[in-house]
């Protein structure tokens, strides 16, 4: 008889210790599969967050040392930067760098106008240092979309669409301004700016939501979120020819973060930057926020297959040194009958196999079910909830866990059955009478 | 015709003491065996030795005057030898069919039927027969196993006094009429007279005792 058909026969005769071991088989392989499905979808979501959010670097004025002598007026000595601005040729050979997605210039607090027709939600000074009144704040930006707070998701446009780099007399205000004005999305609105000492009209081309419950106790209009908004940089040149010559700020986004550093070195390259009192640094923080904690999950995942692992032969090997004790007389039998001892092994390698094999197919539905709601409560914990996870169960990886899986079974079968198959034949008899 | 052999075969179980000092004797087929002696004396060893499950200390075991070490004691145990125990050693999660087709490829159930089984009884667990039908089932897998050698220890030794009778009557049908060489190991005188050699083992020596007599065999049921 073949040890094939003897495997046969005990698993079939041995119905309570086959069931037993299938549901520890059950059991360790759903583990192992949850762990590497929920491993697999936080490496793909990083793999996603690496693509959505990309890499940015940052070119800044390098205000240190270049901020002039001074000049004295009525309020004292102002200084002012008397360096390099980020001019247009710069951005246009920035934009032509291979690896560069796109760019972005966001200069908060550039521009301070005060309501025409329109009236800010009031602060407790209720100042009129204009003839319209208070003036709040605005972001001149080429791209309100990649405008800090509206990535962080700190602000959502509701109505229209974003201010774009061809946007000219293009403005974006807050659905709490818009509803105190009964405004929406196409209204056009004046602003008198004290600085440039003209009255500009805007279009409404977006409404955003965000600042509600914000304001806090504020003192002037300014620091009431809701009254600031956005406007194009094109209006900003328009208003400010004499002084603003380019920008003083630029986000460059990059495709791919791991690919940073190169594209970095390539503008740093650039003859339009060289001998420019410009700062170029790379800012990965966006990133870093969202992919450390997935980069953490995956670790923490590591470390619990790993567990689980070694945990599971062991466990495998204690039950089946427990049961091959119990059957040193079968051995004993097989082994007068001149079956060898790399038959017998075989044997109850098959027979731990074939449950095996069973259980590993019934882990697929279990492990289907568990790793979903486990990739959703392990990413609700070590994440700011920024990142999804898609568990699923993927079949390229069923075959390589389940030959892991059989090789780990036959460490265990020859790990529990060595000290009795290794025994003489002679003392197994004897023993047993 | 001699078929299995031991040469100045000594057996000590501490490196000190010999079991067994210098034993060497011829078996032929065709003929009952019988070692008899005391207790400890290394009786059931001395099996143990033939059929390849123990190694001697010293000297050799000849099966067709080839020594069983040299093609290895498993496959001496496989295709040389067959045992039957006291205790009748059965895998007890396989029916009596089952554990003849364990040394063979033959049908089990033509082989389990001569030795008094029905089809039924065939096809039962093992463990619900009585002592009797299970050491028929030990028998007929050792006869299914075709050795040549049938190396039984205390074969009736758990076995009333009828089914012991029944069973000696097929291990001398296995000598006599199937040729086989039959060595029993047994305390048992009644059992002993029925062989056609005795040996005693007595402080490790194997001596030829005698012939039993005919008028003792001729008082054996048959």
């Amino acid at each position: 008889m073949s040890f094939i058909k003897r495997a046969g026969l005990y698993c079939f005769r041995q119905r309570f210790k086959t069931v037993i071991l299938f549901l520890v088989l059950t059991l360790i392989a759903t583990f192992m599969l949850t762990g590497i499905a929920v491993r697999d979808a936080a490496k793909g979501a990083t793999a996603n967050v690496q693509t959505a959010i990309g890499g940015k670097i940052m070119l800044d004025l390098d205000t240190d040392g270049h901020m002039g002598g001074g000049q004295q007026n009525q309020w004292g000595t102002v200084y002012g930067y008397n360096g390099d601005l980020i001019t247009q040729e710069i951005v246009d050979a920035i934009g032509k760098v291979d690896g560069v997605v796109d760019y972005n210039s966001e200069d908060t607090a550039s521009y301070y106008g005060a309501g025409v027709d329109f009236k800010y939600l009031p602060a407790a000074f209720g100042l009129s240092y204009t003839q319209y009144g208070e003036a709040s704040s605005y972001t001149a930006t080429l791209s309100s979309e990649k405008c800090s707070k509206f990535q962080s998701g700190k602000y959502k446009l509701v109505e229209g669409r974003h201010i774009t780099p061809d946007d000219k007399h293009a403005c974006l205000i807050s659905k709490e301004l818009a509803d105190y004005n009964k405004l929406s999305v196409g209204d056009k609105i004046k602003m008198y700016s004290l600085d440039s000492d003209a009255i500009s009209e805007f279009e409404i081309v977006g409404i955003f939501d965000g600042t509600e419950g914000t304001s806090g106790n504020p003192l002037t209009v300014d620091e009431i979120p809701a009254n600031c908004g956005y406007i194009d940089y094109a209006t900003m040149f328009e208003l400010f020819k004499k002084e603003l010559n380019g920008y003083q700020q630029l986000t460059i986004y990059v495709e791919d973060p791991v690919s940073i550093q190169n594209v970095y070195d390539k503008i740093s390259a650039l003859p339009e930057l060289k001998g420019k009192t410009l700062k170029l640094s790379i800012d990965t923080d966006e990133y870093d926020v969202v992919s450390t904690p997935l980069e953490s999950l995956q670790q923490l995942v590591n470390i619990t297959i790993i567990i689980i692992s070694v945990v599971s032969v062991v466990i495998l090997t204690l039950l089946l040194t427990i049961w091959i004790r119990g059957r040193k007389k079968e051995i004993g039998i097989l082994l007068s009958v001149g079956k060898s001892k790399l038959n017998i092994i075989l044997q109850i390698f098959t027979e731990t196999i074939v449950v095996a094999v069973i259980s590993f197919i019934a882990s697929i539905p279990f492990s289907n079910l568990i790793a979903e709601k486990a990739g959703a409560f392990l990413v609700s914990r070590v994440t700011t909830g920024t990142a999804n996870l898609d568990v699923q169960i993927n079949a390229a990886y069923l075959l390589p866990l389940y030959l892991i899986g059989i090789l780990l079974i036959a460490v265990a079968v020859i790990a529990s059955s060595w000290t009795v198959v290794r025994s003489k034949p002679k003392d197994i008899l004897t023993k047993m009478s | 015709m001699s078929i299995i052999k031991t040469c100045n075969v000594k057996y000590s179980y501490d490196g000190n003491r010999n079991v067994l000092k210098n034993i060497s004797t011829d078996f032929e087929v065709g003929k009952i065996y019988a070692i008899l002696g005391p207790s400890g004396c290394g009786k059931t060893t001395l099996l143990s030795l033939l059929g390849g499950l123990d190694s001697p200390s010293d000297g050799q075991v000849l099966f067709q005057g080839e020594d069983i070490e040299k093609k290895g004691l498993a496959y001496h145990r496989k295709n040389n030898v067959a045992f039957i125990f006291q205790s009748y050693n059965l895998i007890d999660y396989m029916t009596p069919a089952e554990n003849v087709a364990l040394t063979s490829k033959l049908p089990p159930l033509p082989i389990l039927e001569r030795l008094g089984l029905t089809k039924e009884e065939a096809k039962r667990n093992v463990l619900k027969l009585s002592g009797g039908q299970q050491q028929r089932v030990a028998i007929a897998r050792a006869l299914a196993s075709d050795a040549s050698v049938i190396l039984a220890d205390e074969p009736t030794g758990n076995l009333d006094e009828d089914t012991a009778v029944e069973i000696t009557n097929i291990l001398k049908e296995c000598a006599h009429q199937m040729n086989k060489c039959v060595i029993i190991v047994t305390h048992s005188n009644e059992l002993a007279k029925q062989a056609d050699v005795i040996l005693k083992l007595r402080k490790g020596e194997l001596q030829i005792a005698d012939i039993p007599d005919t008028d003792m065999r001729k008082g054996w049921k048959s």
